[in-house]
């Protein structure tokens, strides 16, 4: 073992409270007590482990350092991605950090140190929500949640995928809570506190799984932190300060259990950190001795109080090795590296120290398939995650498949060093709009905009020079030099009137409060003498003072009331631009259509004015009455409106309503001889069902397509798209109809089957362009009625456990591509129940995962199929064969492929198609191609299809 | 945390005749879309010895601020020479630039300025009552001093008791930050207006 402090980590002499070691080893992570802030700064991990590096000046040893902390920062963890850093503090928040990979070096302005931010990290969320300080947080493994804990006695969850959302928040502890831990497979979180116990919660419904007080009756006192430590295997649970027979202690808690029947013992003072070692380790086979296997077992620090640092393997009695006095003050937190040789500690004197072991020491670590594999066994369910890194040793047998997998590493090559050039010279981006940054500089007084605020005041539209987290435009201005001068302070006598001036720099606010004789209402007792003098020699001042200050009089009650009108304006442009578009421009392509439902209170049918009441029939569905007028926008592109105004008094006491459209500008108006209930339109055609149950169709140009439909019932909600119009009336019939072809898609179809309950409603209805109608029902049921095969197809079911359960999230391409649009978009809603399906994740065993992933995806394939819509079908075939590549599902997927190829020579008696849903089917074969080459296992199958492929090509 | 911090600044025109513009390029980076307009203002110190002579050449509104970075320049007439004592306007004095939110001063970033008379005979017997138009203004753009303080950003409505350090009138319809009282009902807000001088100046 080698032990090292590099002294070079330091917070200026400040505490140090938190280390964390970056998930790739490059970089570590220290928070602590800054200048007058909390502090966080990011080093090189280089110099630490090699002599060379740490001598080399070149080597940057700080790569930046982030002071936006009000306060101290107690804990700093980077997200098992690496991509994240979240640091939470005594300023009641947790900020999460991500690195900003196109800017250039900077320095801080007016700065005089040297010392160069050589990475930019950004703060890209803040999470609000505790009342006391943060004192740990952790993310999850596979970083779905992070948690934090504080002094206010509670944990908050919070999404991961979407802050600063809140999943949950742990009340239960009635003290300070110190410390937290995930469970390796992410069934749990443990927290300790301040009141003597440890919680144990369940990620399942964030509810208590038990709390563990008897270890922790002895405590007194208190210690700054209390960070536990789940063990790689699952297993044990290590808690910080825990007590036996009052001797200090680290409690170990079995998690078949939860029995406390062990503990690490020796430390003379409370323990305040203990962190296991990300590895798992067996004993390392020696020449000669038995080769009887070993148990694999896990290796934990355990740091305290009295200043000493222990290292225990879980198959040892004693430790490892105990280091005392390693540190002045007592040792704050402590981080393994990801490779499990190494760990860093640090300390409240300010420093860190850096221990390194060998394989020899702790045993052979065990490789993550074999972790994996142990997690697997024991709890049925890994976290790992099929990659082709845990497929190193496959040997690539086909020379595209190599290849390809070389285009892949070069592609990422590329990438690495397009975002290196950017870091290391950002001069090749100053470009903003295709001109330079210097030519911009140039002319920057002439060009920019200045106007004036109604009340006179300058105002200058300062041009943006980068946008935040685009990568696009991106330009440093901080790396242009500032223009030199010569030094003008040579003579020694003018150094007096310096001193003064040093004040001056640093003193708030006073020159600008003190102008104006807006201060005179000042009531600081204590500087109302002051005042007085000033305000004397303001009135004097103001008279003859410049004249662009004078206008700084009075300022702030300008400014506002200036601004704020102007806001209220906007707000006022937002509803009314809102009011006219009705709906969200999106969705433009297709308008569900909920009018009735908008005015429920308007539901009940006037009687009177219906002619005949419907027939009697066990379903009947709520008609919208009329309104005296209405209006709806129906298309944004081209810009469609309908405005229906009823009973227009005209001449000769008759009464008539007029139904105005305007298309692109372009108005039409007609009139109708019964009361017009609802109105819906297409680019093609415009349609007003009226009162005495006849249908109006007009072309959107305004000339009547065909005379009135008339039914047995009122209309109940209307619906068109293209040239399908869709009609349900009340007797709880569906018409569909194509007015091109003048034709009966769906006729009189009852919805007898589908609104079986009671009270059940239809609350929405759509039609997709190829004039498939669905609708969603009150119960969260979505069907579709398919023409050819006259049946109801379910289509989507919001309570639907197969939803749930599934877990697909690894195969989704990214993030974004989780909002693909469509009918069954709509239909299904874009609530991302992404947290439900993680809190289910680890309670289903895996297979039984698997089997419902697969029937989900499968299902909504079919139903991308069924409404025919086939961009939906496109993104969830590649989610399908994403999962099956993952999962290993080598079967399916050849049938997938078989079915997606076809005949490669021509049979007369296949049944084959070479399109489905108007995509060919070798097109997307050549989509997925790709994706089922990551997997290196299904190598042959890649060759296979992408031979057949080329021969297709050939022909 | 700041949302707005001053990357750089830049002193165009420089060195210049006294009563030529003050001209600064400034540069700052705005980590969210501000609600309302920045207002900055160039101060110039007649003297040493009393804030009485400052002067402030101009204030600017600055807007609309979303996330990126910026830049404008900054031009302001120089200082009315009447107002500046006599035996203070040959010698070393210091121009500031400050920044304000919401009335808050989050950064002042201070110079030092010279002014010298460019004629070496002036210089050696500089006349009893200054001659302006024969001074250059030399400002030592490479050693600004910055001060930051710490404000609050959000213009959270919370109620105000307690406003000791805040200008009266600036409070008036602008609630602006929390009582520093250690509170634990208000998690939204830092304990931002006890003066939290971050000097990051040599």
């Amino acid at each position: 073992m080698k032990l090292l402090k590099p002294t070079w980590v330091n917070h200026n002499g400040k505490p140090i409270f938190s280390v964390d070691i970056h998930p790739d080893g490059t970089k570590f992570a220290t928070g602590g007590q800054g200048q007058d802030s909390g502090k966080v700064v990011i080093w090189n991990m280089a110099p630490v482990l090699k002599e060379e590096d740490e001598k080399n000046e070149n080597i940057p040893k700080m790569l930046c350092q982030m002071d936006n902390h009000l306060a101290c920062v107690n804990c700093v963890r980077w997200s098992n991605s690496g991509m994240y850093l979240a640091s939470g503090g005594d300023d009641k928040l947790i900020m999460v950090w991500k690195r900003a990979t196109y800017i250039g070096p900077s320095t801080v302005f007016g700065s005089s140190s040297k010392l160069a931010n050589v990475e930019q990290w950004r703060c890209v969320s803040i999470l609000r929500s505790h009342s006391g300080d943060v004192m740990d947080v952790a993310w999850s493994p596979h970083d779905a949640w992070l948690a934090s804990c504080s002094v206010d006695n509670t944990v908050v969850i919070w999404n991961a995928v979407k802050f600063p959302e809140i999943l949950a928040t742990l009340r239960g502890h009635s003290g300070l809570v110190k410390g937290l831990t995930w469970d390796p497979v992410g069934k749990y979180i443990a927290s300790q506190a301040d009141d003597r116990s440890l919680k144990v919660w369940r990620t399942m419904d964030w509810q208590l799984e038990t709390s563990i007080t008897k270890p922790f009756d002895e405590c007194g006192g208190t210690t700054h932190v209390l960070r536990l430590s789940w063990s790689p295997d699952g297993h044990y649970l290590v808690s910080a300060h825990a007590m036996n027979n009052s001797g200090p202690t680290a409690q170990i808690i079995e998690r078949d259990g939860w029995k406390t029947n062990m503990d690490f013992v020796g430390h003379r003072k409370a323990v305040t950190v203990v962190k296991f070692n990300p590895k798992i380790f067996k004993k390392k086979q020696k020449n000669g001795s038995s080769t009887k296997p070993s148990c694999p077992y896990c290796c934990c620090a355990v740091g305290s109080k009295d200043r000493s640092l222990s290292v225990w393997l879980t198959c040892l009695k004693r430790p490892l090795v105990v280091i005392h006095e390693l540190f002045d003050k007592s040792i704050m937190d402590i981080s393994w590296t990801l490779n499990g040789l190494g760990i860093l500690v640090c300390s409240m004197d300010g420093s860190v120290a850096f221990l390194d072991f060998s394989q020899d020491e702790l045993g052979d670590p065990l490789s993550e398939e074999e972790k994996s594999h142990i997690h697997q066994s024991t709890y049925g369910k890994s976290l790992a995650v099929m990659t082709e890194a845990q497929l190193p040793t496959t040997i690539i047998e086909n020379p595209e498949m190599l290849k390809y997998q070389q285009r892949q590493q070069q592609q990422l090559g590329h990438k690495n060093a397009a975002t290196r050039e950017a870091g290391s010279n950002p001069k090749v981006a100053s470009m903003v709009n295709g001109e330079s940054l210097e030519d911009i500089r140039k002319n920057l007084l002439k060009k920019q905009v200045e106007t004036r605020t109604a009340d006179g005041r300058r105002r200058i539209t300062p041009l943006c020079i980068a946008q935040l987290d685009t990568g696009v435009n991106a330009t440093s201005a901080a790396a242009v030099p500032p223009t030199s001068s010569s030094s003008v302070l040579t003579t020694p006598s003018k150094i007096e009137p310096m001193k003064a001036f040093d004040s001056r720099f640093t003193e708030r606010s006073k020159a600008t409060s003190g102008t104006g004789p807006a201060t005179i209402t000042n009531v600081n007792q204590t500087a109302v003498d002051r005042l007085k003098e000033q305000n004397l020699v303001k009135e004097t001042k103001v008279k003859d003072i410049l004249e662009s200050s004078s206008d700084s009089d009075e300022k702030i009650p300008i400014s506002k009331s200036s601004s704020l009108p102007k806001r209220k304006l906007d707000l006022e442009g937002e509803i009314v631009e809102k009011k006219k578009k009705g709906r969200p421009r999106k969705d433009t392509r297709l308008l569900p259509v909920a009018l009735s439902m908008q005015s429920p209170a308007a539901l009940t049918a006037d009687k009177d004015a219906l002619c005949v009441s419907a027939p009697a029939l066990a379903l009947k569905l709520p008609t919208p009455a009329p309104q005296k007028s209405f209006a709806l926008q129906v298309s944004s592109d081209p810009s469609l409106y309908i405005e229906v105004e009823n009973d227009v008094t005209a001449v000769g006491g008759l009464k008539l309503s007029r139904l105005k459209c305007t298309r692109e500008g372009k108005e039409w108006e007609t009139v109708l001889t019964s009361r017009i209930l609802t109105a819906a339109g297409s680019c093609d055609v415009v349609c007003a069902p009226c009162e005495k149950r006849t249908l109006s169709v007009f072309f959107s140009w305004g000339r009547g397509l065909l005379p009135p439909f008339f039914w047995h019932s009122p209309v109940s909600m209307f619906h068109c798209k293209g040239p399908y119009i869709m009609a349900l009336i009340s007797a709880a019939t569906l018409f569909v109809w194509d007015v091109h072809k003048q034709v009966v898609v769906i006729k009189d179809e009852s919805l007898q089957t589908i609104l079986s309950g009671s009270d059940m409603t239809v609350s929405q209805i759509l039609l997709t362009q190829h004039g498939i109608p669905v609708m969603n029902l009150s119960d969260g049921k979505a069907y579709c009625f398919n023409p050819s095969l006259s049946t109801w197809n379910l289509v989507s079911d919001k309570q639907d456990s197969l939803a749930q359960c599934a877990d697909y999230r690894n195969s989704l391409p990214s993030q974004e591509a989780m909002l693909c649009s469509g009918p069954l978009a709509i239909i299904q809603g874009r609530t991302s129940n992404s947290g439900r399906q993680a809190t289910r994740l680890f309670s289903v065993p895996h297979l039984v995962q698997q089997e419902t992933t697969l029937a989900y995806l499968e299902s909504q394939m079919a139903a991308a199929l069924t409404l025919q819509s086939s961009h939906e079908y496109r993104h969830w075939l590649l989610i399908y064969a994403r999962y099956l590549v993952n999962e290993g599902f080598e079967y399916r997927l050849r049938e997938l492929c078989k079915d997606l190829l076809g005949p490669v020579h021509h049979s007369t008696g296949s049944q084959w198609e070479s399109t489905v849903v108007g995509l060919r089917k070798r097109e997307l074969l050549k989509e997925l191609l790709p994706v089922i080459g990551q997997n290196l296992r299904f190598q042959r199958l890649f060759t296979e299809y992408q031979e057949q492929l080329d021969i297709l090509k050939d022909k | 945390m700041a949302k707005v911090s001053v990357l750089n600044v830049s002193v165009l025109e420089n060195p210049s005749p006294f009563h030529s513009p003050f001209q600064f390029e400034i540069s700052f980076e705005c980590s969210e879309a501000l609600a309302d307009d920045l207002e900055w203002k160039i101060i110039y110190v007649g003297s040493a010895e009393s804030e009485e002579f400052d002067q402030i050449l101009d204030s600017v509104l600055v807007g609309p601020v979303p996330a990126g970075r910026h830049m404008f320049v900054f031009q302001a007439d120089a200082p009315n020479a009447s107002l500046i004592p006599e035996t203070d306007a040959v010698g070393v004095t210091v121009v500031l630039i400050t920044c304000t939110y919401h009335g808050q001063e989050f950064i002042r970033v201070g110079y030092y300025v010279n002014n010298e008379y460019t004629n070496p005979e002036l210089r050696e017997n500089p006349p009893l009552k200054p001659d302006f138009s024969q001074l250059q203004r030399n400002i030592l753009a490479s050693n600004p001093r910055v001060t930051r303080f710490h404000i609050n950003w959000d213009s959270t409505t919370d109620k105000l008791e307690d406003i000791e350090n805040q200008d009266p009138v600036l409070s008036l319809g602008l609630p602006l930050s929390c009582p520093p009282t250690k509170g634990l009902d208000l998690p939204d807000c830092a304990p931002s207006i006890i003066p939290e001088n971050s000097m990051d100046c040599i």
